[in-house]
């Protein structure tokens, strides 16, 4: 291509950016005389916030509206002021710790079996994904292969995750069929209690596992080699160097990883209810799903007590992030 | 105790040879150091040294036993890195206790040593201090702390000054002399610094792409280079290589047979009423010095030092002559040929 037909190409692309900048031009220097620097810091950032408060602002707000109000209703107007009933039916329990004497029993249910999850999930990826940096960062053969293998699963829808999992772990699915051709027993992974709440965990474990390795990974790789060698030179056994180089230094990164586990676990819906659906019976219900439930799903829907249990809920996560981070400050300055 | 000795040391990565026929000696308290151009494979020769890397070949003596095999920390060594690799969460306290917890050394000893290290070193205000609220030169000296606390048979210290500034180098340089004095231990020091070679050294190995060139004192090796390349490698501003026929003028007696290159060095050259024709390029007034850069009739560059002020501008003429005691010969293969008697 010839110098001067690419300046006549420059040019037609370039016409239109040049009337646009032209005709803006105007009215910006007026506004800048007019607001000042904080006007056009307010012009520049008002896209993000458009959008920032179109899809997250508002509906917190109209969320809160719903919580607030009553009856079978969408729309805000038809609804009546309820005040907290939704909220006081949630909490109100003779023991909270036993669901069946709660005024809103499957929402005791859910909690419960969420923090069961959260707690047993959490670890169970903090000790996961520590465990496979730790390996993925040896010097393995085909490391980078094994790197994607284990990062694959990140890659698959939730969806999908909880299809492909139920297809091996139901009554006649591709585990059992192992089992019995190894003379096993089979196992009812899905349809006993115990194992349906294992199956959850390792469903959404293996999912996610991946993403918090790669957290890992990268900080350990920003531990200096030289700490390492250090280290060796001091005679210090394998243990020791574990828990007290790596694993202090890797703190900032595992506190990510433990911070947007929680975040997840309490959210977690997708795999577990293509998985199990809540059951057996409502072993496996948890919270977003008992919210979906209430709000969505159920033939008596009430969008007021969904919409209190996920702000409760939203509580809940802000009181956790709110907390590891005041963790975290607290250990910079320690 | 800490005489280290090397024998047919090789160190190959897959078919890079790093290291080759690596044969040396360090005597019990000597202060040995490796200096070289990067890549030359001195930091390499100190890893095989200290155990954190094997050697492909050859053996490595301590105080005459074959630790080739045995594991760094058996070694009784002590190593300061270049980076110093202090823990960055720990305490200086607790970067110079690490090493003698991992020995299982009862408490009051350790209290006993770090007292004493932190006395010796003048880092008694900084040991509750974390690495991060250090200067540098603070975390050198803590650096080297935990190498001394160990009482270590000898220590390993790879290019220790090189993240100082200019400054604080100087005074490391000279509070290391005075360190290894008192404490009287073998000590293998990196660098590619030969001002701190030289200063530092009792005796100095140069090393070229993995080969050792030179072991010498540091004057003997200023004074008596075995080639070329150690001769242009130590000293500054680098030695003068000229053709026999440039150097003419300053072989009032000859030179040795087999001589192709004869060397120079630039604070060697003094103005004379015969000698070398100069035509001045840049003239660089250090106040202690000038360096003069310029040219010979044939187009060959030479640099001149001349001690205090001279009043000299590019472009004019001077003539510069040498002792010729002063003046080294080399071969066609750039190896060292003697004067003639």
């Amino acid at each position: 291509m010839s110098f001067a037909l690419a300046n006549t190409i420059g040019a037609v692309f370039a016409a239109p950016v040049r009337w646009l900048a032209a005709s803006i031009d105007a009215p910006l220097r007026l506004w800048q005389r007019l607001t000042g620097k904080g006007g056009m810091i307010a012009f520049f950032l008002m896209p993000n916030i458009i959008v920032f408060g179109t899809f997250v602002i508002i509906p917190l707000f109209i969320n809160f509206a719903y919580s607030v109000t009553g009856g079978n209703e969408l729309f805000l107007t038809d609804r009546s002021f309820v005040g907290t009933q939704h909220f006081d039916r949630l909490l109100t329990c003779d023991n909270h710790f036993d669901p069946s004497s709660c005024r809103d029993d499957l929402f005791w249910t859910a909690v419960w079996n969420t923090a069961r999850f959260v707690v047993v999930q959490v670890t169970t990826i903090a000790i996961v994904a520590m465990g496979t940096a730790l390996i993925l960062n040896s010097k393995i053969p085909a490391r980078g292969f094994w790197r994607a293998v284990f990062f694959f699963p990140v890659l698959l829808s939730p969806v999908v995750v909880g299809l492909i999992w139920r297809w091996i772990l139901q009554r006649q699915g591709l585990l059992n069929f192992v089992m019995i051709e190894m003379d096993l027993t089979p196992v009812n992974w899905l349809i006993e209690r115990d194992w349906a709440f294992v199956a959850a965990v390792g469903v959404s474990v293996w999912a996610h596992v991946g993403f918090y390795a790669l957290i890992l990974l990268a900080g350990l790789q920003a531990i200096p080699r030289d700490l390492y060698e250090a280290a060796e030179m001091d005679g210090t056994r394998p243990a020791r160097v574990f828990f007290r180089i790596t694993l202090p230094l890797l703190w900032p990164n595992l506190l990510v990883v433990i911070v947007l586990a929680l975040i997840r676990a309490v959210q977690i819906f997708d795999e577990v209810y293509v998985l199990t659906g809540g059951g057996p019976g409502t072993s496996t219900l948890y919270l977003t799903q008992y919210i979906y439930e209430i709000g969505f799903a159920s033939i008596l829907r009430n969008p007021g007590l969904a919409s209190a249990a996920s702000l409760m809920m939203g509580g809940v996560l802000i009181v956790l992030t709110l907390g590891q981070l005041g963790l975290q400050r607290w250990r910079d300055r320690a | 105790m800490g005489q280290i000795r090397l024998e047919g040391l090789y160190k190959r990565f897959g078919v890079h040879e790093v290291l080759t026929d690596i044969n040396l000696e360090v005597d019990e308290g000597e202060l040995c150091v490796f200096v070289g151009p990067s890549g030359c494979g001195k930091s390499t020769l100190l890893r095989q040294i200290s155990g954190l890397d094997q050697p492909s070949e050859g053996k490595v003596f301590i105080d005459g036993k074959d630790v080739t095999r045995v594991s760094a920390a058996d070694r009784g060594l002590a190593m300061v890195f270049q980076s110093y690799a202090l823990y960055p969460h720990m305490t200086v306290r607790q970067n110079l206790a690490f090493g003698l917890q991992n020995m299982k050394m009862p408490r009051a000893e350790i209290d006993r040593r770090i007292a004493d290290v932190s006395r010796m070193l003048e880092i008694e205000p900084l040991i509750a201090r974390r690495p991060g609220q250090l200067s540098g030169g603070q975390r050198q000296r803590v650096a080297i702390g935990r190498a001394i606390v160990r009482d270590p048979t000898a220590f390993l210290l790879d290019e220790p000054l090189s993240n100082l500034d200019a400054e604080l180098r100087v005074s490391m340089r000279a509070e290391l002399a005075a360190l290894h004095a008192r404490l009287g231990a073998t000590m293998i020091y990196v660098t590619h610094d030969q001002i701190e070679a030289m200063t530092l050294a009792d005796r100095i190995v140069v090393l070229r792409l993995g080969r050792i060139e030179q072991v010498a004192a540091p004057l003997d090796l200023f004074d008596r280079p075995v080639n070329r390349f150690v001769a242009g490698f130590i000293g500054a501003p680098s030695m003068n290589f000229l053709s026999v026929a440039d150097a003419a003028p300053l072989l009032g007696g000859g030179t040795p047979d087999g001589v192709a290159i004869v060397g120079v060095r630039p604070q060697h050259l003094v103005r004379a009423e015969k000698g070398l024709e100069l035509c001045a390029t840049l003239v660089e007034a250090l106040g202690t010095e000038t360096v003069i850069h310029g040219t010979l009739a044939s187009g060959a560059r030479l640099l001149a030092t001349v001690a205090g002020h001279l009043k000299v501008a590019p472009g004019d003429r001077l003539t510069l002559g040498a002792n010729p005691e002063q003046l080294h010969f080399f071969n066609a293969n750039d190896q060292r040929v003697d004067a003639i008697a």
